[in-house]
Order: C-alpha cells, then structure tokens, then sequence
C-alpha cells in the first residue's frame, strides 16, 4: 500500500516535470530512439533514487542533479558523429507556414543546434540558464561557484549571438 | 541577442517537445528488468565479468599447484606470482564495482561526473596486471631442464626471460596518459578501442577541472 502510494507520488511529480526530461533528453541526444532511451533512464534513474529524496532540496533541483547526471554519462556513451534531428521538422499538418513562424522555427533549430554543439557541462549549465533557474540553485545543482556560473554563461552567450548574427 | 529572446525561444519548444516526447510510466512495472539492461550499469558489468574471469583464472591455477605438490620450484613460484598479481586485479576492480554502486547521481554534477570519470580512467592504474608477463616464460622451467643443458637454458631460455621482463617493465612506466606526448604511446593508445574510452574520461576529467575552476 505504502510502496503503491510512493510510486503513484513519484509519477505525479514526474509527470508534472516531464518537461525537464524533455528538454535534457533533446539538448543531449541527437536522435529520436537515443532521445527515448535517455528518457526512459532518467526516469529509471530517478525512481531508484527517489527514495533518498529528502526534501531538504526542492524537488526541480534534486531532478535536474540526477537528469543531467544520468544525461551527461548517457551521452559519453553514446555520442556519435550523427547529423542533428531537427525537432521543428517539417510538419505535415501546417501547409502554409506563416513568415514569422518559419522564422522563430529556424531560430529554435539554431539554439537547438548551438546547445548541442556545446561540451556536456557547458550543456547542462545553459540549460539551467534558459531554464530561468537561479544563479544559487544553478551552483548547487552542478558544483560550482556562482562567479563561475555568471563568467561562463556571459562567455556563452557571446558566442550564441555569434552563430545569430551568422545565420542571418 | 537578448536574453529575453533566448529563454522566449527556449520556452517556445514546450510545446512540440510535449507533443513530440511521451514518457513510458509503464517502465515502472519491469523495474528488474530495466536495471539488468541500463546502460549505465555497463562499466560495473565489465568489471564483474573480469572479476569472475579472474577468480576461475586463480583457482585453476592454484589447482596446478596443488597438483604439482612443490616439486617443481620454478613453476610453483611464477604460478604463484601470476596468482598474486591476478588476486591484487580482482580486489582492484572489486573496490571499482563498490565504487561505482556507491555513485548518487542526486550529487552535484561536478563532483559526481568527476568520481565517474576518474573510475573509468582508473583503468590505467590496473596496468600492473602486466607485471605477471614474465612469469608465463618461467613457469616451464625445471632442475632437469637445466641440468640437460646448461648452455641451451642460458642462451634461450634465460635471454626469452629477461626480454620479457625489461620489455614489461618498459611498457608499465610508459603505457600511460602522462606518455601520450610519445607517438607511439599516443598510436597505440588510440587506436586500441579498449582504451579510447579511458582516454575519453581522461580528457573529460580535465574538463570538469577546467569547468570548476573559478574564472
């Protein structure tokens, strides 16, 4: 009863956080089988850990230790020198795109492709960063100091508006 | 670009990658089966295998000696070492899988890719294993042997020895990342598919040196 209580716990706060896994999936795998396979380790990952979760640390940052922990390993395995999968493929159900709308596409493959170029720490850390967290709970989740953090992700960013101003 | 346009088209993906990405909850049910097939578990698989491997290795060689009840000096002594050194191997690689059970992927990042890292790269420091080569060239030895014929011993048998040692010892102090300055380290390293793992942690491991050191 207790364990059943605890699982369908876990799958509620999974599946309101599933965006996260989402996204890390995406940032981390270039295609769509590696993407679920990620997916489905992290989630794997996270119940094995579940346990442990000693709400001494909120819920978001526990889940992006153990995601991005399980993400950057996953990917030192599996990395191969495929081609990126566009995530905004072309959609058969839109036959007439909008101008702007084709344009915001090609904006979201350029990130898309930029994060996915980055090495796996700087990864983790720009997700973090689009993710709106803050500087103290970026530290915490990836062990570093909050200069660093503010130093790496200016250094980044630079060269994100580099790879912009060159698609234009 | 700003900022506000990043995070804006950061955020702008929920919506596909929702529709995109389905999470299998199912998983939940087969959580046996899903452990035996994790990927991450590899490096602890690999290890144990060694670990078995070894320990068969062992007892089969202690059989040997047991049957040859001391009455061959030579081969007692080089069986005897290789048994040593294949024991030092399985201790080293249990203390790996304990290690690797051990990791909370709940740490922080840093910390956590670096103990990951520095186990996978640790393979160098199982070179040791090496050392036992020269005891395989000795183990056939006998009084008799040497008593039939001294010169033959001393001209084939002695120099095939002493090759092998000086050429083991040569390859435990150069067979290592600090050498990959060497060509031939480097080619020989690299092109050993065992190895290109390790070395990846290695550089990896500079990595998260270079990603935790303060700007």
């Amino acid at each position: 009863m207790g364990m059943q209580k605890n699982k369908e716990g876990f799958i509620k706060l999974i599946d309101e956080h599933k965006l996260i896994i989402y996204k890390i999936c995406n940032s981390y795998c270039k295609n769509q089988y590696d993407r679920a396979d990620l997916a489905q380790e992290i989630t794997y990952q996270l119940w094995r850990s579940y346990n442990r979760y000693n709400h001494s640390v909120k819920f978001s940052t526990w889940m992006y230790r153990v995601a991005l922990n399980v993400a950057i390993t996953f990917y030192r395995k599996t990395k191969t020198g495929e081609a990126i999968i566009k995530l905004t493929e072309p959609d058969t159900e839109i036959e007439d795109k909008k101008e702007d709308t084709a344009e915001l596409e090609k904006n979201i493959d350029t990130l898309q492709q930029f994060i996915s170029e980055l090495k796996e720490l700087d990864k983790a850390l720009m997700i973090l960063y689009l993710e709106e967290k803050a500087y103290s709970e970026i530290a915490e989740i990836l062990g570093i100091t909050e200069t660093n953090i503010a130093t790496r992700i200016s250094r980044i960013k630079d060269k994100l508006k580099q790879k912009f101003l060159n698609t234009k | 670009m700003e900022d506000i346009t990043l995070k804006a088209l950061w955020k702008a993906q929920d919506e596909k990658l929702d529709r995109t990405m389905k999470l299998n909850f199912f998983i939940m049910e087969s959580m046996q089966k899903q452990k035996a097939q994790s990927k991450l578990n590899g490096l602890a698989r690999l290890k144990l295998v060694a670990v078995i491997l070894g320990i068969l290795w062992s007892l089969f060689l202690g059989v040997l000696i047991y049957g040859n009840q001391l009455r061959n000096i030579y081969f007692t002594v080089s069986v005897g070492m290789i048994i040593v050194i294949t024991i030092a191997a399985i201790v080293s690689y249990i203390y790996h899988i304990t290690l690797i059970k051990s990791i909370d992927h709940s740490q922080n990042i840093a910390d956590t890719q670096k103990k990951l890292a520095g186990l996978q790269a640790s393979t160098f420091n199982n070179r040791f294993i090496l050392l036992q080569t020269p005891f395989y060239t000795t183990w056939f030895w006998s009084t008799e042997m040497i008593q039939a014929s001294v010169t033959k011993f001393c001209l084939i048998a002695v120099p095939i020895t002493l090759l092998f040692t000086v050429l083991t010892i040569w390859l435990y102090k150069n067979l290592t990342p600090l050498k990959m300055h060497k060509k031939w380290v480097s080619y020989l390293l690299k092109n050993d598919p065992e190895q290109v793992p390790v070395l990846q942690a290695q550089k990896f491991l500079e990595e998260i040196e270079e990603f935790k050191k303060a700007s």
